[in-house]
């Protein structure tokens, strides 16, 4: 039983132990239970990997180093984390999980460049290929990610204008890049290390990042919170992303988890809310600035707080609808208190 | 000021314009009130009432006398002579109809408020009495109806047999037919109701009515009235009301178009087709009639032995409430009238309805102006002409069919066949297993979520999305120093997001407990 073989049952209990969280969250009787096998499946997958890492690092001119920063960075990461899980508003929760999202892109985004400068060393040229694709695919999703998750943090905080960027042939834009990223992504395949393959990256990363910040920008700040769902999605393509560049499957399985539950979870919320899933994932495509209200809603009534008074006291049953004038609104808004 | 409330000349009439306990409420508005000596008699409301609750009663003349007269019908032209120049006249005058009254009050100098020229907006509500009268109108016309009608208006299955229930056809979704409406399906009766403003189907159903259908486009009524129909409309509508009226056993009527007479919704035809001791209530009758051979006030049994009810004075039929409800829409009148609430009656032209009420403004005495009608008031929500190209774009989002569906994932599941089959490797291919039964695993799990944990699951999957952390803490072993620190800034991030995570969403659960 050799540490490799420690970690890669550690994996499979991590994995499992974030299934059951996610089928957890989706009750409240069992939500709490769900959020203990997340936390145990994120220190079993934690103290694996450092104990392989540890593992790993025997024999490096400087593992000190190597190891005092990787403590380091989980103690400082830990101690940001939760000093602003602590103090967040609960009104802020959103814009929260966005910014958080952005790290998950970033780190991503650093994790595909790392192994960009790893380079890929197999025998055979077609791994060497998938293993660049697979950089620039991880880089990709994790930057749009990142930026996304930055402009979906400032619309909710109200720092930026939360109407949708309506630029001129903002379809065009959004295919267009993605186009260009698929070029780009041949190209980088394509050409020897060493030929200009940090340029192409670079040029790469920079347009996905702009992909990001002009989709999400491109979206209501009332529908930010399904964005924020849609990118919590991204976020875990991106760490699947990852799992494919690392060959490391604790990461596709969880990547891929967040994935689709996110994705599925931002269509139940499209649904709910009546938007288009298929037009908040492409970043505001076809939606145009809600036009003129031309649909007859019936007729209205206005009415008086002690004539509400007297309907409820005169009842016989009420139903309270929590958030249904938010959603009506579609914005969200602090309460005075 | 001193207001007057008189006894109505009109024979018969037994309304009165103010009650005990309106008055009183017109007494806090600062006025004076005095009431004329057995003025509610009719309505259960005595003279000793009126006393008790600490106005005057007095003779025909200190009422007339009065800076205010408030009644109920309109004044009579010996009426409009005891008036004094300048006093204020409040009452229903029917302006649209009657524009020879509306030319002696202007002579007697006086400013009369049209109770029935209430602009019907939301805030008028409270003193529209025609809303008012027709509310109780309609109730009352169920009464009779069923006091006319020979059997039991609800179903039963006895041990003598079955009873059927008495079949109900309302006319017209407004005031008057919804408490129609009200009234006789809560007798048990089998309602169903029309109305030519498809909007108020709603409102029908609430009723407990249902509601037919005729297949024509109509319009939304902008000013709250109905409309009459085009020639088109009419014909479909009139097949419609033919087959109604023959089917039910009750047929309540209360198509209303101001200004204009009743139209003519059932034909002498329609009524010689319907069932022997069938009764119609005609609630048109004072403006015509909706039904062939109504006759106004009376009530006309037909040759097949239909029923037809003609009586306008249903409203009055329950005097006491209807005064009561007729004196607390003159009270909110005087309310808006009396903003300072020192019993000085002012007149705001710049708001709606007392523009709209005042049909004769006789403050500058001699020279009174007749000022109906007023401007027109908007008062649906219904939008102004949508612009036509508009309408095109919307069409397009039809729902996918199964077949395209089926496509869709077979195509989906083809791409992902010819992906693995162009793996170099079976590891890729283990990794592909996994990564496709991790998706269907995730859609899988949080199928039913419920709705108030959407936040706490998305704050969940983040935390876990954080595990790409462990990407980057298998690249920090590594003897390049840019890796090492690119990895150590990736573990930071990372790690904010998996403990940040885990704490906010600890700490919305913990929202969800009891006394949190």
């Amino acid at each position: 039983m050799d540490i490799l073989s420690i970690t890669g049952a550690a994996y499979i209990v991590a994995a499992l132990l974030f299934i059951l969280s996610l089928a957890g969250l989706s009750t409240h009787a069992s939500a709490k239970n769900g959020l203990t096998y997340g936390m145990t499946g994120m220190a079993v997958a934690l103290a694996a990997t450092v104990a392989a890492t540890v593992d790993a690092s025997d024999g490096l001119d400087d593992r000190a180093l190597v190891i005092g920063l990787l403590v380091a960075a989980v103690v400082i990461g830990a101690v940001i984390g939760l000093w602003r899980a602590r103090i967040v508003e609960m009104t802020g929760m959103p814009e929260l999980i966005a910014a958080l999202h952005s790290f998950v892109g970033l780190a991503a985004v650093l994790i595909g460049v790392n192994g960009h400068l790893e380079g890929s060393h197999y025998a055979m040229d077609s791994l060497n290929n998938i293993h660049e694709a697979e950089v620039s695919i991880g880089i990709f999703i994790g930057a749009v990610t990142f930026t996304g998750s930055i402009v979906a943090n400032l619309k909710l905080s109200a720092k930026m204008n939360s109407a949708p960027l309506m630029l001129p042939g903002k379809n065009l834009i959004n295919v267009g890049s993605l186009v260009a990223f698929a070029i780009l992504t041949v190209v980088y395949v394509a050409v020897e290390e060493g030929t200009g393959q940090d340029i192409i990256l670079a040029v790469l990363t920079i347009l996905a990042l702009a992909l990001g910040w002009h989709l999400v920008a491109s979206i209501g700040g009332g529908d930010m919170p399904v964005v924020v769902s849609m990118l919590n999605s991204y976020s875990g393509w991106a760490a699947a992303a990852s799992g494919f560049l690392l060959g490391n499957d604790l990461l596709i399985v969880t990547g891929a988890l967040v994935g689709s539950s996110g994705a599925y979870l931002s269509y139940i919320m499209c649904k709910a809310m009546n938007r288009s899933f298929i037009s908040l994932i492409a970043g505001g495509f076809g939606i145009a600035a809600p036009a003129g209200e031309d649909k007859d809603y019936g007729e209205h009534r206005e009415i008086q707080a002690d004539a509400v008074a007297e309907l409820l006291s005169g009842a016989s049953t009420v139903v309270i609808t929590p958030g249904y004038g938010m959603a009506v609104a579609r914005r969200r808004t602090r309460s005075p208190t | 000021m001193l207001i007057g409330i008189p006894r109505e000349s009109k024979p018969g009439e037994t309304l009165v314009a103010a009650t005990a306990k309106t008055v009183s409420q017109l007494t806090n508005l600062g006025y004076d009130v005095v009431v004329e000596a057995g003025a509610g008699n009719a309505a259960d409301q005595p003279d000793s009432a009126f006393v008790d609750a600490g106005v005057r009663v007095g003779t025909s003349e200190e009422v007339w006398a009065a800076d205010v007269v408030v009644k109920v019908n309109a004044p009579s032209a010996e009426e409009i002579g005891r008036l004094r120049p300048g006093a204020t006249i409040v009452s229903m005058m029917a302006p649209g109809r009657s524009p020879e009254l509306l030319e002696q009050l202007q002579g007697a100098g006086v400013t009369a408020l049209a109770m029935d020229a209430v602009p019907r907006i939301s805030r008028a509500q409270s003193m529209d009495v025609l809303s008012s009268m027709a509310n109780v109108a309609g109730y009352r016309a169920v009464v009779e109806s069923a006091h006319e009608f020979g059997r039991m208006f609800t179903g039963q299955v006895t041990a003598a047999g079955k009873i059927p229930p008495a079949r109900v056809f309302v006319v017209g979704a407004g005031v008057a037919g919804l408490a129609a409406i009200g009234a006789a399906s809560a007798m048990g009766a089998i309602v169903r109701a029309f109305d030519v403003r498809p909007e108020v189907a709603e409102q029908v159903e609430s009723m407990g009515a249902q509601f037919v259908e005729v297949d024509f486009e109509s319009e939304v009524s902008s000013d709250g009235y109905a409309k009459e129909m085009t020639a088109e409309q009419e014909a479909a509508t009139a097949t419609m009301y033919d087959e109604e009226a023959r089917a039910a056993d009750i047929v309540i009527t209360t198509a209303l178009i101001p200004g204009r007479p009743a139209p003519k919704l059932l034909s002498a035809e329609t009524v010689a087709g319907m069932k022997n001791g069938s009764v119609i209530v005609d609630m048109a009758a004072a403006n015509g009639g909706n039904a062939a051979g109504t006759v106004t006030d009376q009530k006309v049994v037909t040759d097949n032995g239909v029923t037809i009810l003609g009586y306008t004075d249903l409203a009055g039929r329950l005097a006491a409430q209807t005064s009561q409800l007729y004196g607390t829409n003159i009270v909110n009148l005087l309310k808006l009238l009396t903003p300072e609430k020192d019993g000085v009656l002012t007149l705001d032209f710049d708001d709606v309805v007392q523009r709209g009420i005042t049909v004769v403004d006789g403050r500058d005495g001699e020279a009174a102006q007749i000022t109906w009608p007023p401007p027109a008031v908007q008062v649906s929500a219904a939008p102004a002409a949508a612009p036509v190209a508009a309408a095109p774009a919307k069409e397009q989002k039809a729902p996918m069919s199964a077949g395209a569906k089926v496509g869709l994932v077979l195509g989906a599941i083809g791409l992902f066949w010819l992906v693995n089959a162009l793996a170099p490797t079976d590891d890729l291919r283990r990794h592909f297993t996994v990564l496709m039964l991790s998706i269907v695993i995730g859609y899988y799990v949080i199928g039913k979520v419920a709705h108030a944990l959407h936040t706490p699951l998305m704050s969940v999957t983040n935390a876990i999305s954080g595990v790409v952390v462990v990407g980057a803490l298998v690249q920090v072993a590594s003897d390049d120093k840019l890796i090492v620190g690119l990895s150590a800034a990736a573990i930071l991030l990372a790690s904010i997001n998996i403990f940040g995570g885990f704490a906010v969403t600890r700490r919305m659960l913990a929202m969800f407990s009891k006394g949190a």
